[in-house]
């Protein structure tokens, strides 16, 4: 088990630096200097020839990433030239946005897949199936751009229930936060649910056909303890890595629903920066982005071992 | 057998779509780009001239849905298609090549470790914003799901008796590849691609909304729907047509896709 731990931490690392590796050489065949960018048009060729210097630009490439790797080792990840201020301080404002948005987006997509999941797998081929395996398909073919849209016309501004832009952090309001984040969190779940649904509904019924089920039901168990106590926790292995996977995904993935509803998250940073060609502000966004759902993956991966012994043992070689 | 409604639901839409696409050379009912600023606004109805209006330059909605599905076919077929060719030929070659397999598919992990369509945003960043942006961008999105799909595949197949037997036969690589596994992983490859497609207009319509992708004045069904955004909420017909073109073509591949997906396992289950 230590040797499966160990081997997922050497895969995660080599991703990361794979990762490193292409985010600053594909940002860095950018055309344009960087330098020139920051200054503007009218700069003199003396005061960008300076700035290229100063920032390290005549300096051989791998040097420059060997550099650029030290820094953000120790979480220097430059100054964006947009916003003028430290690439770590503006990921660190953003945050709490995205993170809100992704965490509420992940419970409600969890609850509505769980539900209509298991109904569809009890019931399967019923009335109740067909209904949740359209929404699952319907879902996933939605862009969430155009429902999130038609969320802040009838949600926002005909029923007035909900604010259609901006976000009000906890510590300020807690009621309004929950506000603020519903519909953008509502629109992000829509996304989720089709693919959750899936492995939710493949997984209960392959966990009801197991012998145990039979047994469940020979010893008398009324029907919800036989549904949630045992088809479900046999069915859990599946669905908890797949949602530690979407959050993982929605923590760096959000740009097209924090721009519909004007919120101040990373995605929204990630637009600005790609907008003005902000290199530095680019780079450490795509690395702190991936690196999150690097690790994020990584610690749901070896949860999910540890809660689950046959996973252990089929590491192990037991199987 | 049962019948499969999601491959003939899907096999349906996508028609829809390519006779969209057809009529997009044969038949606008206005030029698709033309302003015509004292018509603007028009609402939609059948007895009207625009059936489904006019956005906020007067130009006719429904030729402007009718045209832009040839952006976002455009990009999403030849997206995928590059995509493919280069995955597959990159899994092939680390499945068979031993010193490539390691440095391959590693690159692989490493861009399969992008969330989203932050890959395809940051390399929109490198090159110009359009079409051509769109696709360079989609295609290397492509890359890894292929060369993965591929790289399984024939690591699966590569024990089986048949290949060990072209093998002792002396048979080279690259007939290997051709006369055994590409028909082998042809089903999968197709079922791949159909899924690839859906993900690929979902990739290309968001780029155009956050006006990376399709530039204006030219017709997408993203970038309508950014450009419907501040008129909206008077407006609201604006962004019906674009958000159903768009939901049509990504459910009918994604239906399509599971629909040959399950045909593959049923068949895989009546061989045992």
């Amino acid at each position: 088990m230590f040797n499966y731990v160990l081997d997922r931490l050497k895969s995660s690392i080599v991703v990361l630096f794979v990762v490193s590796i292409i985010t600053f050489f594909v940002l860095m065949i950018i055309p344009g200097n960087p330098a020139q960018l920051i200054l503007g048009a009218d700069a003199t060729p003396e005061a960008i020839q300076e700035l290229h210097v100063a920032m390290g630009l005549d300096r051989p490439l791998y040097q420059q990433y060997f550099s650029w790797l030290l820094d953000l080792l120790k979480l220097d990840m430059g100054k964006s030239y947009v916003y003028g201020e430290s690439v770590t301080v503006l990921i660190a404002k953003s945050i709490p946005v995205t993170f809100s948005l992704s965490i509420f987006a992940m419970i409600m997509a969890a609850f509505i897949a769980f539900l209509f999941g298991m109904i569809s797998a009890i019931k399967k081929d019923s009335i109740a199936d067909y209904f949740s395996r359209s929404i699952m398909q319907l879902g996933a073919a939605i862009p969430s751009f155009w429902i999130g849209m038609v969320f802040i016309v009838y949600f926002g501004v005909k029923l007035k229930l909900f604010p259609v832009s901006g976000f009000i952090p906890f510590e300020v309001n807690f009621f309004r936060f929950i506000k603020s984040i519903t519909l953008p969190s509502l629109v992000l779940a829509i996304g989720e649910i089709g693919t959750l649904l899936r492995i939710i509904r493949s997984s209960m019924l392959d966990s009801l056909k197991q012998d145990y089920m039979d047994m469940a039901r020979v010893k008398g168990l009324s029907s919800f303890k036989i549904y949630i106590k045992y088809a479900l926790r046999g069915a859990l292995t599946a669905p908890l890595t797949i949602i530690g996977m979407q959050f993982a995904k929605l923590a760096g993935g959000t740009v097209v629903v924090e721009t519909i509803f004007a919120l101040p998250g990373l995605g929204r940073l990630v637009l600005t920066a790609v907008e003005h060609r902000d290199i530095v502000l680019l780079q450490g966004l795509v690395m702190f982005i991936t690196s999150t759902v690097i690790i994020i993956t990584l610690i749901v991966d070896i949860s999910v071992m540890f809660f689950n012994p046959r996973v252990k043992s089929f590491q192990q070689g037991d199987l | 057998m049962r019948k499969n409604i999601s491959l003939i639901l899907g096999i349906i839409l996508v028609l829809i779509i390519i006779a969209v696409w057809v009529l997009s050379f044969v038949y606008l009912p206005y030029p698709p780009n033309e302003m015509n600023i004292p018509n603007k606004f028009l609402k939609p109805g059948i007895d009207s001239e625009h059936i489904l209006g006019t956005d906020n330059f007067g130009r006719d909605i429904l030729s402007r849905i009718i045209y832009g599905s040839r952006n976002v076919l455009l990009v999403a077929i030849s997206s995928v298609t590059l995509g493919a060719l280069l995955g597959i030929f990159l899994g092939a070659l680390a499945a068979m090549e031993r010193f490539a397999d390691t440095i391959i598919m590693r690159i692989m992990d490493g861009l399969m470790a992008f969330p989203g369509i932050l890959l395809a945003m940051m390399l929109v960043t490198v090159m110009e914003r359009g079409i051509k942006g769109s696709i360079a961008a989609i295609s290397i999105f492509m890359v890894p799901v292929f060369s993965r799909l591929v790289y399984s595949m024939i690591l699966e197949t590569e024990a089986l008796l048949y290949i060990k037997a072209a093998k002792s036969y002396g048979s080279s690589r690259k007939q290997i590849f051709i006369r055994h596994y590409i028909p082998a992983m042809l089903p999968r490859l197709i079922t791949q691609f159909t899924s690839a497609i859906g993900s690929a207009v979902m990739i290309e319509t968001s780029l155009s909304f956050l006006g990376l992708g399709v530039q204006p004045p030219y017709a997408s069904w993203g970038l309508m729907l950014s450009e419907s955004r501040q008129f909206f909420l008077g407006y609201p017909y604006l962004a019906v047509g674009p958000g159903i073109a768009i939901i049509i073509t990504v459910l009918g591949f994604n239906l399509i896709g599971d629909g040959l997906n399950d045909i593959i396992i049923n068949r895989g289950n009546s061989d045992e």
